[in-house]
């Protein structure tokens, strides 16, 4: 850690300590780092890298996140959301549950669902055709059936899941993890996040911004292809890695003698620090990312023999690896916004193609990876979360799809100690709303959170007059998925 | 009230002991959050729905009008118990129900005597918070000295210490220039300062660079950094706001002409209403536009309108009051003395404005062309209909045709006749029969093609007539946003979003004749469905000091007026905030922090002034020298604290004043995303100081565009349109230009209170391997090559034009071994070897920070 040390002015380190981070981070930081004994702050070369591994408030479950995001709303009533009722009342129109609002045009009558459901697992657990091989993992999945947003906008709806409010401009669950908790790793950034092959999901970049956190808690763009990180090297084959450590050996000269000429200026010497930490991502981030280290074996697992299930193969293949090198959140997306009901899970006019597509892409890959983790025993301690911005409609839009339904969606976890096999809360007869243990993105949040180790009231940034929350003032941890 | 909650949270302690029984609920941390959260809403001091309020003891046993709300010791004879369960209708509260927990808790409460622990010290309540009270201006404690250096000195003295000499003359003019203009200084003005760097040369020099241009584009940075500038409007579309660069050009302009800083706030909040409107003040309000917007789908969404105008008042209240009036849309303030209803009444102050285009000339001017292109529109018109004659059977035939693709239950529900279909059948027709054009050019015969293909060519010929379009500024004005023209998205559809109807009320979207602005209301849940009372505009009651609210019609248009009451009443000396939240924002950028550390926030959750009797010296100053922000710069500049050494050493300070909170050296600081990609293009030559105009597009990555593919940004090559200053980039809400946001760009879409400064290593490598730095270290080198022939002076050169000096004789060698290194490493091309010093110089700690 001693390459990584940062040096903030006592000023604004307290401020953001007493203000911003939880007490117990901040007792441990300044004991690692014997500030409270030091005699002169500015002297002090102790605080580490704002993301330098942080002592979570109690003993954790998960010391790592893997978040599957399957963008433009799968339809929870054609994969794990079994509903007969679509089957005895298919044509009819959905009544007394209230004004039916619909994102585009009429409401239509009920529709059955056109996969067909199979039990699995020692739970019996009703999974669709679409997913056989998540199918044959549910004994490890946590169901979440009674989530429910507050938006049908695919924009807005992807802000709440990440973080927690439909405006623009909050910090993103990972951000928060990663100044919660720091990263493991300090040669790779602390929140990864792995976008889909063809291209950004809904709201792009947005959604993994820091908000008002810090720029350091931001996540990170690895490509699955190539250098994973923008700007890692420089372009074409300019500079060697000699090169570099030679104009970097010259910068750090020069700068020594700069830092020398102001003492006791922290800042300073953290940055001659990032340069080396910079270095040490170079040639960590490609090795991270290589996967010609993998077996052969292992690559079918996660579905990269066959060229369909290839990039989301990669993406959970990387993420394994990422998780095993200590990087504390990632997240992938699945769907990208080209044409999004094409390459989105937006299925208003073509449920059958748009998620057999989409749920071919990602079975096997997501079944593969948590294998993988399990066997190698990473699962025990890495929360793996599979959940979209919202589900679909149990009414049919034009007898060919479903439109958007915020009230109801459903979500699985998986490792991190979550008991497997259960299913939690439930959608009314025909999985139109939330109806029993209805939870909110919050919860969810609270526990993520809960499973990493923390309070979620209690991880908190000063703000704009205000400790600000992930959870906001709402939330609770799901007993069945912490207990 | 709150209040009484947390009051009574206070009092948790001694409650518990003094409870007799188990079965008694605790009444701070049991009863009263029940109370505060479901109930005061509506039943308190903002509100006293059927004249009842659930906020003390007293109220409660006197009750409303329907009588007593409880009965000591007796739950059930307790209408609020009653109430609460649904014996009695209606169900409280109102829309929602209680827990069964909650219920029984105030069951026992009730039961048990409904004890009420008496309130707190009131009188330690009234205490009146240091910023509402009227600035109080001392007397320097030294007449001797400049006054800020008084104020200072006073205080470091108290501790014994000194203030840092001066610093070096090098640094100092790399300081102003950096501070006032954000570029590097010319190596002949460093020189000349260097030989007689007097007092009176410094002050020259401040005189110098306050009159060049470029110094309303550095600190019109900071006022975009507070007003959340952008010039997309964000959200799911990202949409184009092409006019937004006139109100960043308006904030350049203004900060150039030393606009007092009074009618700056007017201007902005109220440019409309001021009886000497100008273009230019039309142009400012578009302070209220550039926030993040959704414009999609509006009308179908009428919660977008509050989050707006909530963006507003979030805005106007954190920038020029710093206070977050914000927090009190759905409660009264945690901790500050601004109640709900003081959110209402800001709210109904902005409530009647509508979003509107002003066209930037004049009346006749935009007759005429507004008659040009009326008389081109008549002659497109019938060619137009033309085409749609000749499509509309292909239309009809597409339509045929895509009905046909449907599955059979749709035709089945489609053929069956009205009146026999089933329920289902009847929305999968209505499903269908409104389908939109779908494509249908393929079935045009190739006669019909030619013919459309000939008018078309006639309409684009005509269009060419089209007079260009009126330069525009996006505003604000006041008006009746229920009868705004229908935006993106807004047709209507049967069925489609929660439309609010406002049939049956008269009206206009821009007022005219007898003009009665919609009303605006008490919202208790923040929840726009749930109408309260109708609010009328006004002041925030605790800084007001029972000042009406005076709101005249302006005599240039019909208008409430109430902005520029609200502008009026900011602006002005008799209020305790504004002039103090501004000078102590311009102390914030020349020291690095402010004297309140938390700039938008002067509240009780804010810091509390380092050196209050500077502060309110300052603010009061300021007013005096008629809100001359350039005046504050002077003064400021002119103190010898702002002209202490950074790199002073002092242990005895250190060790007392360790965060150097008050003053003792300068403080040294990074330099924000921005000015780091301006002061490269300096110093490789290469800054294209064009001024104003729309965003320009710097070359990114195509893939980085494909992470969010969206509004508008054109692909560029590099050249010299895109090597114009930082402020003129395109700011892109949903696509932030990395190397801005790796080195801090502050979040767009809220006001930034202060920069957050992080050090990460992806800084670094974008510093290091990005191409736009790699190429302007490559120009750097060939500048330097042209000023000298051999290595030693190219050195002398470099260290010149970005650090603004000549390297030491160490220094000097550690490069010249650099070079001779590189050199044998590019086989012998000295220019690729300086190309690697010039890209170390640009990474150098020295480079990127102010001194």
């Amino acid at each position: 850690m001693s390459a990584n040390r940062r040096f903030v002015s006592r000023r604004d380190f307290l401020f953001r300590a007493g203000e911003g981070i939880s007490g117990v981070a901040l007792a441990h930081m300044l004991q690692q780092d014997g500030l409270l004994a030091a005699e002169n702050a500015c002297d002090v070369q102790g605080l580490t890298s704002p993301t330098a591994p942080r002592k979570p408030h109690f003993q954790p479950k998960a010391k790592a996140v893997i978040s599957l995001f399957m963008s433009g709303g799968v339809s929870h009533v054609d994969t794990f959301d079994y509903k007969p009722m679509l089957e005895k009342h298919h044509g009819k129109p959905l009544t007394g549950k209230g004004r039916v609002r619909v994102r585009q045009g009429y409401p239509g009558p009920l529709m059955r669902s056109p996969f067909k459901f199979e039990r699995h697992g020692q739970c019996g657990k009703l999974v669709s055709d679409l997913f056989p091989h998540m199918g044959s993992m549910v004994d490890d999945l946590a169901f979440v059936h009674s989530c429910k947003g507050r938006s049908n906008d695919h924009v807005l709806a992807h802000y709440e899941w990440n973080t927690g409010s439909v405006l623009m401009g909050h910090p993103s669950v990972g951000s928060w993890v990663t100044y919660g908790l720091g990263s493991e790793n300090q040669s790779l950034p602390g929140f990864v996040v792995i976008y889909d092959h063809r291209g950004g999901p809904f709201s792009g970049p947005a959604n993994w911004s820091s908000g008002y956190l810090p720029a350091s808690y931001q996540g990170t763009v690895f490509r699955s292809q190539g250098d994973p990180i923008l700007d890692l090297n420089p372009p074409g084959d300019l500079v060697t890695r000699t090169q570099q450590r030679a104009r970097l050996d010259h910068l750090a000269r020069l700068n020594e003698a700069h830092a020398k000429r102001h003492p006791g200026s922290s800042e300073l010497a953290a940055r001659i620090a990032s340069y080396e930490l910079a270095y040490r991502m170079q040639g960590c981030a490609p090795e991270a990312v290589d996967i010609s280290q993998e077996s052969e074996a292992t690559k079918q697992l996660y579905g990269m023999d066959d060229p369909m299930t290839e990039p989301f193969g990669r993406q959970c293949l990387l993420a394994r690896r990422l998780v095993e090198r200590g990087v504390r959140f990632i997240q992938l997306y699945s769907g990208a916004l080209r044409q999004q009901n094409i390459d989105t899970w937006d299925a208003h006019s073509n449920l059958i193609e748009n998620h057999t597509l989409h749920a071919r892409e990602v079975d096997r890959p997501i079944a593969g990876l948590l294998k993988d983790l399990k066997q190698t025993g990473l699962l025990d301690e890495t929360l793996v979360v599979w959940h979209s911005e919202f589900g679909r409609m149990p009414i049919s839009q034009r007898g060919l799809g479903r439109d958007h339904n915020p009230h109801a969606m459903t979500a699985w976890m998986a490792g991190a100690g979550v008991q497997g096999g259960q299913s939690v809360g439930a959608t009314d007869e025909f999985g139109y709303k939330a109806e029993e243990q209805v939870l909110t993105y919050h919860d969810l949040h609270a526990t993520m959170l809960h499973l990493l180790g923390m309070d979620h009231t209690r991880l908190t940034y000063f703000f704009n007059g205000r400790h600000m929350r992930l959870t906001d003032v709402h939330g609770d941890p799901i007993p069945q998925l912490v207990s | 009230m709150l209040r009484i909650a947390l009051v009574a949270a206070c009092s948790i302690g001694v409650w518990a002991v003094n409870s007799v029984e188990a079965a008694t609920p605790d009444f701070a941390s049991e009863v009263a959050p029940i109370l505060e959260q479901r109930c005061v809403q509506c039943h308190g001091e903002t509100q006293q729905v059927s004249d009842l309020r659930l906020d003390s003891r007293e109220s409660i046993l006197e009750g409303g009008k329907r009588g007593p709300a409880v009965e000591p010791g007796n739950s059930a004879r307790s209408l609020l118990y009653q109430h609460v369960t649904g014996q009695v209708e209606p169900r409280m509260p109102f829309g929602s129900t209680l827990a069964p927990e909650e219920i029984a808790t105030l069951k026992r409460w009730i039961d048990s005597g409904a004890e009420w622990p008496a309130p707190a010290n009131e009188a330690a309540e009234q205490k009146v918070w240091w910023a509402f009270k009227d600035p109080v201006r001392q007397d320097p404690p030294d007449s001797r000295v400049h006054p800020i250096d008084a104020f200072l000195a006073a205080r470091l003295n108290e501790k014994g210490l000194e203030r840092a000499p001066r610093a070096d003359p090098r640094t100092l003019v790399r300081r102003a220039y950096l501070d006032l203009v954000g570029l590097l200084p010319p190596t002949e003005v460093v020189d000349a300062f260097a030989k007689a760097p007097s007092k009176e040369a410094f002050s020259e020099l401040i005189d110098e660079l306050l009159d060049s241009p470029r110094y309303g584009e550095r600190w019109g940075r900071h006022w975009l950094d507070a007003v959340r500038y952008a010039d997309s409007s964000g959200y799911e579309h990202d949409y184009d706001q092409p006019h937004a660069w006139r109100f960043r050009d308006y904030v350049i302009q203004s900060f150039n002409d030393d606009k007092p800083y009074d009618r700056f706030v007017k201007e902005q909040l109220a440019g409309d209403e001021l009886a000497d409107q100008s273009f230019e003040t039309l142009t400012a309000t578009g302070m209220f536009r550039v926030g993040p917007r959704v414009l999609f789908r509006e009308k179908d969404n009428p919660q977008y309108r509050y989050t707006y105008l909530d963006d507003i008042i979030a805005t106007t209240s954190r920038v020029f009051l710093g206070l977050t009036v914000d927090c009190a849309r759905c409660h009264d303030h945690k901790f500050d003395p601004i109640s709900q209803m003081d959110y209402y009444r800001t709210m109904a102050v902005f409530f009647p404005y509508v979003r509107y285009d002003f066209p930037l000339a004049d009346e006749e001017t935009v007759f005429r062309h507004t008659a040009e292109t009326e008389v081109v529109s008549a002659k497109i018109e019938p060619l137009k209909k033309q085409v749609a004659k000749i499509e509309a059977p292909y239309k009809e035939s597409a339509r045929k045709r895509a009905l046909a693709s449907f599955p059979e239950e749709i035709q089945l529900a489609v053929r069956t006749p009205e009146e026999e279909r089933t329920p289902g059948q009847k929305l999968l027709a209505a499903q269908v029969t409104y389908l939109r054009s779908e494509k249908f050019e393929d079935l045009i015969s190739d006669e019909d093609s030619a013919r459309i293909a000939e008018l078309k060519d006639q309409i684009a010929k005509l269009e060419e007539d089209l007079p260009a379009p009126l330069p525009t500024a996006m505003g604000i004005r006041d008006g009746d946003y229920r009868f705004a023209p229908n935006g993106l998205g807004d047709e209507v559809q049967p069925g489609k979003g929660d439309r609010e109807d406002f049939s049956g009320i008269d009206g206009t979207w821009l007022p005219e004749g007898n003009y009665v602005p919609p009303p605006a209301h008490f919202l208790p849940n923040a929840d726009y469905r749930n109408k309260g009372q109708t609010v009328e505009p006004g002041y925030i009651e605790v800084l007001s000091r029972g000042k009406p609210f005076d709101a005249k019609s302006p005599p240039h248009r019909i208008s409430t007026g109430r902005r520029l009451a609200l502008a009026n009443w900011i602006a002005s000396s008799e209020n305790p905030l504004t002039a103090r939240v501004m000078i102590n924002r311009i102390w914030m950028h020349h020291f690095g922090e402010g004297l309140v550390y938390t700039a938008s926030n002067f509240g009780s959750m804010g810091t509390r002034p380092a050196n209050p009797e500077l502060l309110d010296w300052l603010a009061t100053e300021f007013v005096r020298k008629g809100w001359s922000i350039k005046a504050m710069h002077r003064l400021i500049m002119n103190s010898e604290s702002y002209q202490m050494a950074s790199s002073h050493a002092d242990p005895a300070a250190a060790k007392a004043d360790p965060e150097n909170k008050l003053l003792w050296r300068y403080r040294q600081r990074r330099l924000e995303g921005e000015v780091i990609r301006d002061i490269i293009l300096d110093a490789s030559g290469n800054l294209n100081l064009e001024a104003g105009g729309p965003g320009f597009f710097p070359p990114i990555p195509e893939e980085v565009r494909a992470s969010f593919p969206k509004g508008k940004w054109d692909m560029a090559e590099p050249g010299p349109e895109n090597w114009r200053r930082s402020i003129y980039l395109y700011a892109k809400r949903g696509l932030r230009y990395p190397l801005f946001e790796v080195f801090d760009l502050p979040n767009m879409n809220v006001t930034c209170e202060r920069r957050t400064t992080t050090t990460v290593p992806t800084q670094a490598l974008t510093l290091l391997n990005n191409q736009f730095a790699l190429r302007q270290a490559r120009h750097y080198a060939e500048r330097v090559a042209k000023l000298s022939d051999e290595a030693a002076g190219q050195i002398r050169e470099a260290y010149r034009i970005a650090l603004s000096r000549t390297p030491t004789e160490s220094e000097l060698d550690a490069n010249l071994d650099f070079l001779q290194q590189q050199t044998k490493y590019h086989d012998g091309d000295a220019l690729a070897a300086l190309t690697d010093l010039c890209d170390v110089i640009l990474n150098l700690n020295e480079f990127l920070y102010v001194s």
